[in-house]
Formats: structure tokens, sequence, C-alpha cells
């Protein structure tokens, strides 16, 4: 049966480099080469990318996305491209071990805290995830499965579209799992697209409050 | 049913309730997925404006559902891939 966990590659310093880490280096280096060399001839492309991601997030927050744009633009750039790299033949998808995912969580996760501080104050922000006071362990439990699941949605759909090919592959080769090979790609990028949607709407939760009452203060103002 | 070896009982009961729960796991999710289509396409068909709106709540809400399916499917896979009692680690 095909291997589920990834196999390491080579050693540095002692500490074990497994392949996927290899993909995201790879990927790493595709995602930055191509945004320079796309950037230097022909930079509207570059522009058409960022104001759709602008508007996408923007659209699913509620309000205008530019403080929160890097994270989450880097969100989706990245998880769809090292979705996709998991067609070509040597290459693994990063997202394919659960480490990725489960880090790209844990980003979400700290950084939805942070913007929560940064834009209520650390008392505010206490006070507004503990604003019915028997709803917190509510609270706590479902901030903890919200990371869980987002980790686990992208790995589980990744790594299920790749046993489904490894399996029709050794079955059928050649050209048969083709269409399982692009329904795939469809689903990388679906599922980046329902991440970064996701960390954008438990960013817009965790600011909610203090961004209407200053734009309301400022009319009035 | 006579005594047999406890890692082939392990297997036996592993295989059995896979099978049974991918079914369940993965009939239910499609259900419940199939019902919010139809309420979003009746949406969009009362008012074709809100189209890209209601769009972008479908797409979230149907990965929501679909993720309880996925649950089900780490279950499998860590039952039939590595497997505590049979000590199983691929």
């Amino acid at each position: 049966m095909e291997r589920v966990v990834p196999k390491v590659v080579f050693n540095i310093f002692g500490l074990p480099i497994r392949d996927t880490v290899v993909s995201t280096w790879i990927a790493m280096v595709l995602i930055v080469g191509a945004a320079i060399i796309v950037g230097r001839r022909r930079p509207i492309v570059l522009e058409i990318l960022v104001h759709f991601l602008n508007d996408t997030v923007s659209d699913v927050m509620g309000r205008p996305a530019r403080p929160y744009l890097p994270l989450l633009g880097t969100l989706a750039i990245f998880i769809s491209i090292t979705n996709i790299i998991g067609i070509l033949p040597v290459l693994n998808a990063p997202t394919r071990d659960i480490n990725t995912p489960l880090a790209l969580a844990l980003v979400v996760f700290a950084s939805v805290h942070y913007f929560g501080i940064r834009s209520q104050g650390l008392v505010g922000y206490l006070k507004d995830l503990a604003s019915p006071i028997f709803l917190l362990p509510l609270e706590i439990v479902s901030q903890i499965s919200r990371t869980l699941s987002l980790a686990v949605r992208l790995f589980g759909n990744i790594i299920s579209g790749e046993l489904i090919v490894a399996v029709i592959f050794s079955l059928a080769p050649l050209f048969v799992p083709l269409p399982l090979t692009g329904f795939s790609i469809l689903t990388g990028i679906l599922q980046a697209y329902i991440f970064t949607a996701l960390a954008a709407v438990y960013t817009g939760a965790a600011l909610k409050a203090r961004e209407t009452k200053s734009s309301e203060s400022s009319e009035s103002g | 049913m006579t005594e047999m070896d406890p890692g082939l009982l392990i297997t036996l009961i592993t295989i059995i309730i896979s099978g049974l729960g991918i079914v369940v796991g993965t009939a239910i999710p499609a259900l419940a997925e199939g019902r919010a289509v139809v309420k979003a396409l009746e949406a969009i068909a009362r008012q074709p404006d809100a189209a890209s709106d209601l769009r972008t709540t479908l797409l979230i809400a149907m990965a929501l559902l679909e993720s309880t399916a996925i649950y089900v499917l780490l279950i499998m896979l860590v039952l039939i891939f590595a497997n505590p009692l049979l000590d199983r680690f691929f």
C-alpha cells in the first residue's frame, strides 16, 4: 500500500529532512521566482492578482482588508501552489504531510489573537472573548476546534486526493488517473480559497466591535 | 465463535467498522450539503443580483460541512494504516 507517512530524504546537522520539506523549499523558490520575473516584465499581472485577493478577502471580512492582506494573501497563494505541486511526478505536495497544514493553522490561530489584541487592547479583547461569561468554556473549545478543523480539512482533502490517484494508478495506469488528477487541482485551489476565507472570517470576528465603533465616531466627530 | 488469534479478530473488526463508518460518514454530510445547495439555488433564483454573495456563503458552508466527512476519513486512515492495537505504523 502507498506510504502515508512521508519519508526522510537527508539530514542537515542531524535534523531529518522529509521530502515534503524539500517540496516546500521548491515551492518557495517557484513563488518568489515567478513573482520577480513576472514583476519585471508584466507588473500588471501582479496587480490584478493582488486586487483580486483584496476584493475577495474584503468581501468575506466585510471591511477593507488592506492591513491583513499580507498574511491572508500569502496563505492563499502558498496553499494553492503547494497543493498543485503534487501533480508533478517527483514532487510531493507539502500539505500531504499533517505538519504543514497544522503549522499554517497555528499561524492563523496566533495571528487572529494578535490582530484582536492589537486592535482592541489586551483587556478589551479578553472581555470580548468572555462577553457572555457562561459561554466562555464553549468559546475556548471552539477556538481549539476551529484551528484543528482548519488543519484537518486541508490535510484530509489533499491526502485523500493523492490516495485515490495512487490506488487507481496501481489498478489501471497510463491515462486513466488523469481526470482525478485534474480534479485534485481544482480541489487544491478550492481548499486554498476556503482556508483563506475562513482565516479572514476568524480575523474579522476577532476585530469586530472596535472597527465599527471607530468609524461611527469618526463620522459623528 | 471459535477463539481466533487476537490480531485477526482486531483486523476483522477494523475492516467491518471502517466500511460501515465510511458509508455512514459520507452519506450524512452529502445529504446535508445537498440540502444546503437546494436552498442556495432557490435563493439565487429568487434574487439573481445577490448571486455572488450567495455563492461565497455557499462555498464556505459546503467546506465546513465537508470537513465532518474528512474527520471520518481521517479516523479510517488511522485505523487502517496506523492501527495502535496492531502496532502497524507505515
